[in-house]
């Protein structure tokens, strides 16, 4: 009976602790729903001080005035537009960059690998401070002496954060090829394959979950991608991550308009994330704490 | 075979795998013009004078060796000053959100991991605050900090911590409103990596230790906790790293200047280099950082290779 008992209350204090833990996560979320169907005045009025006034979890005029307007003073959707341009122009480039790699250093004992995978090891940990301001040098030498413009450009961009996923992609895909046994492509060989040919009919095939999961993490990182959009973006290239920032001005705090921005901004990156959870999970776990 | 390639000499082996460096042309050019070029070109900026007049023709700037380094690491210089503060600021942001990010982190990973109705959502609901973009959630943190609109502000009025409504995002208390949007931020991460290494943990061990007579607490203490370690180290080297970088939060609550007490230094050097046109300054300032960087990852990539993490 004792332990009957004992056990409700561990099972009840669970359920408590899980309900606790939900919330806090969920705080944020609510908070960005109900100001975005709050009216700009009431949102301006509403003083913690002030009872009657203060802010609250409902609204208290219910509008869809800031999902309405949410393009006529920010322009989101342009960098709508110019963010979907950049983060798919990344995923594409850094998982066919990443597969060779990461096929190259999965399957080849060649001279230089440890060498090789240390130097991708260590470049994914540095600050993007430290590449900043030689990168922006680089690109204004680029631009005066080439006479090829890369700052405020689609592509500059795309070969920006293609470059800065690669090493996060070709580690995590590495260990996706490593759990693939040799000797399927062993066998491929021997059945007439070159080892290129391997890697496109039997590995890419067998590895779809993984490229899936990095081609995610490429769009992803892009999409989020703050300290070098702010500095080698302009107005024809805006991301929304940066987009999302000038809802407040000096002059003026659009708070409603911009927290219905942060939802529309926030979905591709939870739908893909709902649709292929397992797939990136797995794959962030591995990439890192696998050696 | 292992005997057959040793045999082979140096310029064999590098034919016989010549497919292998073919494969990894592409990532190299990607990494030479990203990161070698721009780290190297960058060591060389912070030894010469750069500003705006010199930034369009950068091999006219003159030389002026150390210089950039003392003025970057003088305390009493107001640059070298602030310079130092931002490293003790980041120092301090980053012990109270790495280790309150993992005391988190690993609670909710010992209650995930036991079985309970719907646990599979709540594993998947946990980890949206990771997976939504930096720019979104500090955006709304920044909302909820507000002082006279803001939610916080109204809860601790009206609970009594408060009798004034607080401003949190100026001044000495606003590094402290960064830190827990950070920390909301970041445990999900934590918590996901350690609940895979919870996964790997057999259960005979746990069904031998009951046998044993062993309590909850013990059964943590002498089985979980150890197996956890090593996994916790790489963790906690990852988050020192990440950490260090923090720019996102800082910049997207408090602005390119978060003043004294919030400064960091990617949001210092930022400034330093595009707003005030000091680029040799921030450069100094940037290859200290990789120094005090480089240290971490040395251990990070000697912990990750030895393999004694999950497998």
């Amino acid at each position: 009976m004792n332990r009957k008992i004992e056990r409700v209350i561990k099972r009840v204090l669970l359920y408590f602790a899980v309900i606790i833990i939900l919330i806090s996560v969920l705080i944020p979320f609510i908070w960005m729903l109900s100001g975005s169907f709050k009216t700009r005045l009431e949102i301006q009025a509403s003083d913690s001080k002030i009872s009657g006034k203060e802010p609250s979890w409902i609204p208290r005029k219910f509008t869809l005035d800031n999902y309405r307007t949410v393009n006529k003073e920010v322009k989101i959707l342009d960098y709508f537009k110019n963010s979907i341009i950049i983060s798919l122009g990344t995923m594409f480039f850094s998982v066919i960059i990443a597969i060779l790699a990461a096929y190259s250093v999965s399957r080849f004992s060649f001279l230089g690998r440890t060498t090789y995978s240390v130097a991708v090891l260590s470049t994914q940990m540095f600050p993007g401070i430290l590449f900043l301001i030689p990168y922006f040098v680089m690109f204004i030498w680029i631009r005066r002496t080439i006479g090829l413009p890369m700052r405020n450009t689609y592509w500059g961009m795309i070969f920006t954060y293609t470059s800065f996923a690669l090493p996060f992609s070709i580690w995590m895909l590495r260990g996706y090829f490593n759990t693939i046994p040799r000797e399927i492509d062993e066998q491929a060989q021997i059945d007439g394959c070159t080892k290129v040919g391997a890697l496109f009919r039997v590995i890419i095939p067998l590895a779809k979950p993984g490229i899936a999961a990095v081609g995610i993490y490429g769009f992803i990182m892009a999409w989020n991608e703050v300290l070098f959009a702010s500095v080698l973006t302009g107005n024809e290239t805006t991301t929304v991550a940066i987009g999302i920032l000038r809802y407040i001005t000096a002059q003026e705090a659009r708070w409603g308009g911009m927290m219905a921005a942060c939802l529309l901004v926030s979905l591709p990156v939870l739908i893909f994330f709902t649709v292929l959870q397992k797939q990136i999970v797995s794959g962030l776990v591995a990439g890192a704490t696998k050696g | 075979m292992e005997n057959i390639r040793k045999k082979l000499s140096l310029i064999t082996q590098i034919k016989k795998n010549r497919i292998a460096y073919y494969l990894l042309v592409p990532a190299l050019i990607c990494m030479i013009l990203v990161h070698i070029i721009p780290m190297s070109w960058g060591f060389f900026i912070s030894f010469i004078d750069l500003d705006i007049y010199t930034i369009t023709n950068w091999s006219n700037a003159p030389f002026i060796g150390i210089s950039n380094y003392l003025e970057g690491l003088n305390v009493y210089s107001p640059t070298g000053g602030r310079f130092l503060r931002s490293l003790w600021n980041i120092t301090y942001y980053g012990i109270v959100v790495i280790s309150f990010g993992y005391l988190i982190g690993l609670g909710v990973a010992l209650i995930l991991n036991q079985n309970f109705l719907g646990r599979t959502i709540v594993r998947g609901l946990i980890l949206l605050p990771y997976i939504i973009p930096d720019s979104v959630a500090y955006s709304v943190w920044r909302f909820m900090f507000q002082a006279r609109i803001g939610i916080v502000n109204k809860y601790l009025l009206s609970w009594g911590f408060i009798s004034e409504p607080k401003v949190w995002l100026v001044g000495d208390k606003s590094i402290y409103a960064v830190m827990l949007a950070s920390i909301w931020k970041g445990w999900p991460f934590t918590c996901l990596i350690l609940l895979a290494g919870l996964q790997t943990i057999p259960f005979e061990l746990y069904d031998a230790a009951k046998i044993d007579g062993a309590s909850t607490w013990q059964q943590f203490r002498f089985i979980t906790f150890p197996l956890l370690m090593p996994i916790t180290t790489v963790l906690l080297l990852l988050s020192v790293l990440w950490n260090f970088n923090a720019f996102n939060q800082f910049y997207v609550m408090l602005g390119t200047d978060p003043g004294i007490a919030a400064d960091v230094p990617s949001t210092l050097i930022l400034r330093e280099a595009f707003n005030s046109f000091h680029y040799g300054i921030g450069a100094a300032m940037s290859v200290v950082l990789l120094v005090v960087m480089l240290i971490f990852t040395v251990f990070y990539i000697k912990k990750i290779r030895t393999g004694e993490t999950v497998q």
